[in-house]
């Protein structure tokens, strides 16, 4: 059968569905059936699935024409999606497709939910079509023969690639594919990804560098322009704004007639506890929303999420409060509105949410932003501004996970074992591991093998072996049982299930939480209030509870960053609120009265509203204009506060905090707790800092920043922090059975004291090295630093010496989160902290 | 640090261990020898180097302190045997002290193989008022010496900084001892009134 002949197959099934096909998926068709691999460009909702699936199902006919009579076994096509959540809804629109067309192909998942039963079935002969995540992809690397079982593959489509190209999940998939590739002669490589600031490199990544594949690729785009308006909610009066609220309830009135004007309302929150305490709360005042509305996060379970979600589709909820849980996947056309509570924090992020209204043709997606804090106005005015110029941020791939790829090689070790040399041949044409040297290699395989790089008398150590034709193997059942157990590079914190006592499952909680509540303590989970009752094993067993007051859990990692495309903005607006204040002060010198006069004209609604606010900054302070950095000191009960202004970001902030923090402990013996948020940060102490000398010494210099800032991490937890999933993803430490009451016994250990001990003694551990790098990498953003601290070079420094907390300053001192750094002895510190206990 | 308690004289060291100087015996809480051993054959490949750190410190803290006894409070040995048996036969024979291990959770080692080196195996020692054990626990007239928690302290200052470190906790009748090992964590505890608390911080114990 020749193209048009194919192409005449799909068009009359899109008739008969009375579609018509778009352009982008004709392109796609094309493309593939010529062969080629590529990235398609091409938001939720916009038929992307038929633009991948239909040219494979094409491309079976076109090579096994008597498909009828004798259809083929072994799989034809992978289809890779980050979330489980999305694959029945691709398995439904793939079969449909083939149904109708009759042509007998099955389709079939595979994730962390399938069955034993299932699984053992796939075992023995895969489906046509296998829908499944990175983490089950590898775990079929890791069954025996796999090789003979992919070789049939035409190819693999990874979905929503966007997500998982900035996280370690991606450069799984990267692993995977270099393996794929070598075992799969006539595999041709997608992706399909939502808009991101860098889409070429998103090809690249996938495909692999200067690859075969990368030069016989395209990307397609779909040209889908949608409209978005940004609605700012104003509180009526700013003076009872709180500066730090955090969860934006003193608004919740204003909520309730968006909600009830629509059809379906999502409230998107930046955290599972706030979402649980809007939840709480708008049913506390508007009882009559029971059973319209619904709550949906990643720790609720499964089946009420899936309920939610079948709920949205058929439209019988007014409302659902929810969290980036419902960032992604399925289209849920009933949404007419979007509330965003608290600033997204991010371009990409906030269109994503916008676009989840409004999906019929031709109607604009309306999204609320409700500020949980007056500074968030700022962003609100940001936002406006960044949805016209639709400048997205960058996703940034891992380079050199060396987690990752023990992990990878651990489970190829598992499968049928590997050979070195060629394993090392595939994987040094990803882009992860573009740089990998044969002795960074040969640290692994001796990581792996010997763990350590020297071999030892008396040594038991026991992964992975070498046999006689140096092949790398792992013989030891219970090795290869916890291996598997143990795939996957999304490491949490060890949660517990929560449980009526009665039975029935609600949902999993962080140990770190339960394990500060007392038995009879009531808590907020699951927009229940429950009593504890106690804790035994894994498992929470709990009460329902009629008191009202309780304890919400706090889940770690709900803290976003600032992106620099935000910061960037954000600055610009503050920027021109600055020039406004500041000239009409210039020519007012003497009547600070007339600054009620200002015309505001050319100042957005949402800046416009703040005016109280900017004015009292410039009574305590000033409001920094382009060319200043603001610099404020003011004493407190609490001690010495010294607040400073980048407007980058929170974490920008926190390494900008740590460095400045070295440096003046390099003057005198100082402790310091270091506090940031999103406009600033704060270094506190008990001793009053003298500031001229930080400017005399040209402290925020950018020069030596690698240096400095390599040793204020010395002194902070931040690479520890990191540590802790790489010692988990590179297998260092087992994370236990799943479901199992026995604890894995004289095993445990927290990768804390793990890091001290490689610390102390194996300080060139590759691993151990990881944790820094990605400390300065992806937490630090060491290159968005680097440029911060060029600006801040090139502006003039204002300090100024106040007398009391300033508005900018009041949401960063009141934060409870903080770091510290510290020149003194600890002896010493331990000392001086208790002479300060018993002066009080 | 010097602590008296009743009108015994007890010396604090950094370490965490507790030298009695009346019966010239050091008690040592909560070694966990053999844990990276543990770990390395069960596939986690945690420093080898770290092994040796255990002997170090012990003998530093022997050729201090020179004592007649040497009384381990219990999880002398982590898990079952392996080869960091061997480097501990070793350091036994070295030694000239008597050895009295009072059996912890942890100690899963075959009684023989302990007496076959010399050293004395109990579940508890009573010694002048004084009652050893691995387990705290309070029994009335007798003042209690234990491990097992492996105790520490999270100190706090102005400025919101804070830390934490191991440490001895003292109560009524019962003093705890912070675990002596490299490779053990620390469980952070909430003094109640009356409590004394002595933190070991790098090379001073200090009173909180």
């Amino acid at each position: 059968m020749n193209k048009n002949e194919l192409f005449h197959i799909a068009n009359n099934w899109f008739e008969s569905q009375s579609w018509k096909p778009f352009p982008f998926q004709k392109q796609v068709w094309t493309a593939f059936l010529q062969g080629k691999n590529g990235l398609l460009n091409a938001p939720t909702g916009s038929g992307k699935t038929y633009a991948l699936w239909i040219p494979i199902v094409l491309d079976y006919i076109k090579s096994n024409p008597d498909y009828k009579s004798q259809p083929k076994k072994g799989v034809l096509a992978i289809w890779v999606t980050p979330l489980r959540a999305l694959s029945v809804e691709i398995k439904n629109s793939a079969e449909r497709f083939v149904e109708e067309i009759g042509v007998p192909l099955t389709v079939g998942i595979r994730t962390g939910d399938t069955s034993q039963k299932e699984r053992a079935a796939q075992n023995r002969s895969l489906p046509n079509l296998l829908i499944t995540t990175p983490e089950s992809l590898q775990l079929i690397l890791a069954s025996k023969a796999y090789d003979k079982k992919l070789s049939s593959l035409v190819s693999v489509v990874t979905d929503e690639w966007h997500e998982l190209l900035g996280s370690k999940r991606g450069v799984q998939m990267e692993l995977a594919l270099s393996r794929i590739k070598s075992i799969a002669p006539k595999l041709r490589i997608w992706g399909i990804s939502a808009t991101i600031g860098n889409l070429d490199q998103a090809r690249e990544v996938l495909l692999g560098p200067g690859s075969n594949a990368y030069k016989n690729s395209v990307l397609i785009k779909a040209k889908i322009n949608k409209k978005i308006t940004v609605k700012s909610i104003i509180p009526k009066k700013m003076e009872i704004f709180p500066w730090r609220g955090h969860l934006g309830l003193h608004l919740l009135e204003e909520v309730i007639p968006i909600i009830n004007n629509s059809k379906t309302t999502l409230l998107f929150t930046n955290t599972r506890s706030q979402c649980e305490i809007w939840f709480q709360k708008i049913l506390e005042k508007h009882p009559e929303l029971a059973g319209e509305m619904a709550m949906h996060h990643g720790s609720i379970n499964k089946e009420t999420r899936i309920w939610v979600e079948n709920a949205i589709r058929d439209a019988t909820l007014k409302a659902v409060v929810c969290t980036s849980s419902l960032d992604l996947g399925v289209d849920f056309a009933p949404v007419e509105t979007i509330i965003q509570i608290g600033g997204p924090k991010g371009v990409a992020r906030f269109l994503q949410r916008a676009g989840r209204s409004g999906h019929q043709p031709g109607k604009e997606s309306v999204i609320y932003f409700l500020p949980t804090h007056a500074m968030e106005l700022i962003e609100a005015s940001a936002l406006q501004k960044a949805v016209e110029s639709q400048k997205v941020e960058d996703r940034i791939p891992y380079l050199n996970s060396y987690d990752v790829l023990v992990q990878y090689l651990t489970t190829l070790a598992v499968s049928d074992g590997f050979y070195p040399e060629e394993i090392y041949e595939e994987v040094i044409t990803t882009f992860c591991y573009q740089t990998l040297t044969s002795d960074q290699f040969g640290w692994i395989l001796n990581f792996i093998t010997l763990g350590s790089q020297s071999l030892h008398a008396y040594d038991e150590f026991q992964k992975v072996e070498i046999e006689v034709d140096g092949r790398f193997k792992i013989n030891n059942k219970g090795v290869a049982m916890r291996h598997r157990l143990q795939i996957g590079t999304i490491v949490s914190d060890a949660v517990l299930t929560v449980k009526f006592l009665k039975g029935g499952y609600i949902g999993s909680i962080e140990e770190w939480f339960i394990s500060k509540l007392k038995p009879g303590d009531v808590f907020t989970f699951a927009g229940r209030n429950l009593e504890l009752f106690r804790v035994k094993n894994m498992l929470v067993l709990v009460k329902k509870s009629k008191q009202r007051s309780s304890i919400v859990p706090s889940w770690m990692g709900g803290r976003m960053s600032l992106s620099s495309e935000m910061s960037q903005l954000l600055r610009e607006e503050l920027y021109a609120v600055a020039e406004l204040l500041n000239n009409s002060i210039e020519s007012n010198l003497y009547r600070p009265d007339l600054l009620t006069k200002i015309s505001t004209k050319t100042l957005s609604r949402e800046l416009r509203s703040l005016l109280p606010v900017f004015k009292r900054q410039v009574k305590e302070s000033m409001v920094p204009a382009h060319n200043q950095f603001l610099i404020e000191t003011f004493k407190t009960r609490e001690g010495y506060h010294n607040v400073f202004y980048p407007f980058e970001g929170r974490f920008v902030h926190e390494a900008m905090g740590s460095l400045l923090a070295y440096r003046i402990s390099l003057l005198t013996p100082i402790t310091f707790s270091i506090a940031f948020n999103d406009y600033g940060f704060e270094l506190l102490s008990d001793q009053q800092l003298d500031m001229q000398q930080v400017l005399d010494n040209d402290l925020l210099s950018p020069q030596f920043l690698k240096s400095d800032l390599e040793k204020s991490l010395n002194a902070t937890e931040m690479a520890r922090r990191k540590f802790r999933d790489i010692a988990v993803i590179a297998g260092l430490v087992f994370t236990g059975y799943p479901n199992k009451l026995i604890k894995s016994k004289h095993l445990q250990s927290s990768s804390q004291l793990l890091f001290s001990v490689f610390k102390d003694y194996e300080p060139e551990n590759l691993l151990l090295q990881q944790a820094y790098t990605e400390t300065f990498e992806h937490q630090l953003e060491e290159g968005r630093l680097q440029i911060a601290l060029d600006r801040i070079s090139s502006q003039t420094i204002v300090w100024k010496a106040c007398n009391k907390p300033t508005p900018f300053s009041f949401p960063i001192i009141t934060d409870r989160l903080r770091e510290k750094l510290s020149s003194e002895k600890l002896a010493d510190r331990i000392k001086r902290m208790l002479s300060n206990l018993e002066k009080r | 640090m010097e602590i008296t308690i009743g009108d015994t004289l007890f010396t604090l060291h950094p370490s965490g261990a507790v030298y009695w100087k009346d019966q010239n015996m050091l008690l040592i809480a909560d070694v966990h020898l053999g844990k990276i051993s543990h770990f390395r054959k069960f596939g986690s490949a945690i420093p080898q180097k770290a092994i040796n750190t255990n002997f170090e410190r012990l003998n530093k803290l022997v050729s201090y302190f020179n004592p007649d006894k040497i009384c381990f409070l219990g999880d002398l040995f982590h898990s079952t045997l392996n080869n960091e048996w061997g480097l501990f036969e070793v350091w036994v024979k070295n030694q000239s002290s008597a050895i009295i291990l009072i059996k912890g959770n942890h100690d899963i080692i075959s009684p023989e193989k302990f007496s076959e080196l010399g050293i004395q195996m109990e579940r508890e020692l009573l010694l002048n008022q004084f009652l050893l054990t691995h387990h705290p626990e309070i029994r009335e007239g007798v003042f209690n010496i234990s491990g097992h928690i492996h105790p520490g302290i999270k100190v706090r200052g102005v400025g919101r900084q804070s830390l934490s470190v191991p440490c001895f906790h003292k109560q009524l009748n019962q003093l705890t001892l912070p675990a002596f090992g490299a490779f053990t964590g620390k469980f952070l505890i909430t003094p109640k009134i009356g409590d004394a608390i002595y933190a070991t911080a790098a090379d001073e114990v200090i009173k909180i």
